[in-house]
């Protein structure tokens, strides 16, 4: 929901935008990249979720993106209705060498379908892709593993074991055209990234710009002074990392949003 | 007692373990042990030592063996475990346990341990505990340097009243921020000011573990421009969770440099960043400037435009500045020989019904790691007299330790507790008149020094 009070400070269009994913696929290494420009390897896994701007133009408009950086781990999940609820935009990040993780991004997508706002526009990035990339200098490849997963899961990133310097592809487990038959087929933008090299960072926010329904968003900002568009919770049974939200969860959806 | 040697021996890192009371581990404070094998081992152990008890309806509570001492706490399904060297009452590593407890409620909650366990007694809490280990990494060495921790208090910044006053305003909630429960400005990893609902206080230790997960690495080196987590404050309500948004407003330039001279004498050592080494040299995430907002509503939009408010209100008014500069140029600290009290070295006064604390910064002789925590294990064995917390017949109103480098004294009357330290030559009446004069400052400045009339709403 635009607050109102933020929607005056300036005249740029303000896009909610959040991103999920597993643990440990690169979600906060991408949204740096497209923030600050930066990478830092070996990144803390987020807690909760963080919140990040940035500004993105896009012919005559600026859009203004307010990210919600969701951290990966389980016990998190069912926080991430709050953060999707009013969303127009979800990156699902997968993490190109990990096969798993695109069951994970799957699975969210169709979390996405069922219950965010039904105008959201979704894109899935494969991410960490500069390790299955042949370099020309011969070194780069196993170090970068360690470099770009994020230390937030013992497990991840299986590939991440050293020695397969010389042959990087082998490394991939998720194939792009498989990816990107999934993503065509549920009606996703797709990408392939390196928060690392910067790689498909500035596409993914791009394209999904291009994708969002500006006017409407103008045309809702305006009507929602009030509560924004509530989403019943996933599975009621799901208590785990339950957030005291007894309040958003009997109201049902005023849909004021879409 | 050990502590009186001439020559302690060197404070060898505590060692901490965390297991289910089906033996699986949780958490090991042994960051370089890669050897899963031993570290199943010793889990396996001590819970084999600890069922053997609870067979016999019994508790093991420790186990001492020469200089080492192993504590044993039982938090079912968890069990806790410190080993140190360090010669302190079992009372202090007890303590400790109990706040690792209280962390890693604050990640799962109770409620959420308990039926997790009653589906499933085996279960690896690692999974759920996942990413969360730097809490309590940071948690264990504040533990150890922490004297707001070791006295159950708090220890709010030093700060002229007015300013705190003008910070206080600022921060009180609109109505529209519904369950709104604890709003807390922090600097230098100490409380400026604290808004509350009149119905009910926060307890310190609630405090604590909010503090230290604010400044746990995950959250402070974010780049985000602000976090925002559940956090369980399991003396407030062990069985759900809250939010908290939190949000830098300030932070050191010299980030991961080692801040200056008097950060160690601060007394409270900063969260771990480091990924290696278990005792990071304090780091500049404690003189950061943080907001907090904690509440039991999911209106996050609206609880982060207001913040964004109260941010820019503080840096517009140079209420943030007039810190910073405090802060820089060690107006928040002080130091013992400002109160000119012949032969006192150091001391710590606690205002019972303040439930806060206030002590000078540590300095020569007591100005090496070491050092200082030679003397906090002194005042923690006074404490721990006074308070009667290791099995002691009683408590006492009184205690004075003499050993060849000082005088240690404990004093407790209604209105507070003092323990100081003084010089080892000083003649009796000398220190119970330093104990009355370092009393009177006190009382001279507590309006700077204690954290009084925050507004409620």
């Amino acid at each position: 929901m635009t607050d109102a009070a933020s929607g005056a400070v300036d005249r740029s269009v303000q896009v909610k935008l959040v991103l999920l994913g597993e643990a440990a696929v690169g979600k906060s290494s991408l949204v740096l990249r497209f923030v600050n420009n930066e990478f830092q390897p070996n990144k803390e896994p987020t807690i909760g979720a963080a919140f990040l701007t940035q500004k993105c133009r896009l012919e005559d408009r600026v859009l203004r993106y307010e990210i919600w950086d969701t951290a990966g781990q389980e016990r998190f999940h069912s926080l991430a209705p709050m953060y999707y609820r009013n969303a127009q935009a979800a990156v699902v990040v997968y993490d190109v060498t990990k096969a798993s993780s695109l069951e994970k991004a799957k699975s969210w997508v169709k979390e996405l379908q069922r219950q965010a706002n039904p105008n959201i526009v979704i894109a899935l990035a494969g991410n960490k892709i500069d390790l299955v990339q042949s370099s020309s200098s011969p070194s780069t490849a196993a170090p970068a593993s360690d470099s770009e997963d994020e230390a937030d899961d013992a497990t991840a990133t299986p590939g991440e074991t050293p020695g397969s310097a010389g042959e990087p592809e082998s490394l991939r487990q998720v194939p792009r055209e498989e990816a990107q038959a999934y993503a065509t087929e549920a009606g996703l933008l797709f990408f392939e990234t390196s928060a690392k090299t910067g790689q498909g960072i500035i596409e993914v926010f791009t394209e999904i710009a291009k994708k969002i329904p500006i006017e409407h968003i103008l045309a809702s900002t305006r009507g929602a002074g009030r509560n924004g568009a509530q989403v019943s919770r996933p599975g009621a049974s799901r208590q785990e990392g339950n957030v005291n939200l007894e309040e958003n969860q009997t109201k049902g959806r005023d849909g004021c949003n879409c | 007692m050990s502590l009186s040697d001439n020559n302690h021996p060197p404070f060898k890192p505590r060692e901490y373990f965390v297991l289910t009371d089906a033996g699986k581990p949780v958490f090991t404070s042994r960051r370089e042990d890669g050897d899963s094998d031993t570290l199943s081992c010793t889990m396996g152990l001590v819970q084999a030592l600890l069922s053997v008890f609870i067979d016999d309806g019994d508790k093991l509570r420790s186990i001492n063996s020469g200089e080492l001492r192993i504590t044993f706490l039982l938090r079912s399904p968890l069990y806790y475990v410190c080993a140190s060297t360090w010669g302190e009452p079992e009372s202090v590593t007890r303590t400790h346990l109990e706040y690792l407890h209280l962390q890693i409620l604050s990640i799962v909650t109770a409620a959420q341990l308990r039926r997790i366990f009653e589906r499933r007694t085996n279960f690896d809490l690692r999974r759920l505990l996942n990413g969360a280990e730097p809490f309590l990494f940071s948690l264990l060495s504040r533990l150890e340097l922490d004297l707001a921790m070791s006295t159950s208090s708090l220890h709010c910044l030093q700060l002229d009243p007015n300013l705190r006053s003008r910070v206080a305003d600022a921060l009180v909630p609109i109505t529209k921020m519904k369950d709104t429960l604890y709003i807390i400005l922090i600097a230098g990893g100490r409380v400026v000011t604290l808004v509350r609902p009149r119905k009910h206080s926060i307890h310190p230790a609630d405090i604590h573990v909010l503090v230290n997960t604010a400044h746990a690495p995950s959250i402070y080196n974010s780049p985000a421009s602000a976090s925002w987590i559940p956090v369980c404050l399991p003396k407030y309500d062990p069985a759900t969770f809250v939010n908290a948004y939190i949000s830098f407003l300030w932070k050191p330039e010299d980030n991961g440099i080692e801040t200056s001279s008097n950060a160690e004498s601060r007394g409270s050592s900063s969260s771990s960043r480091r990924e290696d080494g278990r005792h990071p040299p304090n780091l500049s995430s404690d003189a950061a400037i943080c907001l907090m907002c904690i509440g039991g509503g999911g209106e996050f939009e609206t609880v982060r435009s207001w913040c964004d408010s109260v941010a820019q209100k503080l840096q517009s008014q140079g209420t943030l500045k007039v810190i910073t500069d405090a802060m820089e140029s060690g107006k928040t600290h002080y130091s013992v020989s400002q109160l000119a009290i012949p032969g006192l070295r150091h001391f710590v006064y606690k205002s019972r019904p303040d439930v806060q604390i206030t002590f000078p910064t540590f300095e020569d002789p007591y100005d090496s790691r070491d050092e200082v925590r030679r003397i906090i294990t002194m005042y923690q064995t006074v404490y721990d007299a006074l308070h009667a917390k290791s099995g002691q017949s009683g408590p006492l109103k009184l205690q004075c330790i003499r050993t060849n480098k000082e005088i240690v004294m404990g004093w407790i009357t209604q209105p507070f507790e003092l323990y100081i330290v003084l010089s080892p030559r000083l003649p009796k009446t000398a220190v119970i008149n330093a104990a009355n004069a370092v009393t009177r400052w006190v009382k001279k400045e507590e309006r700077n020094l204690l954290l009084r009339d925050a507004p409620v709403f």
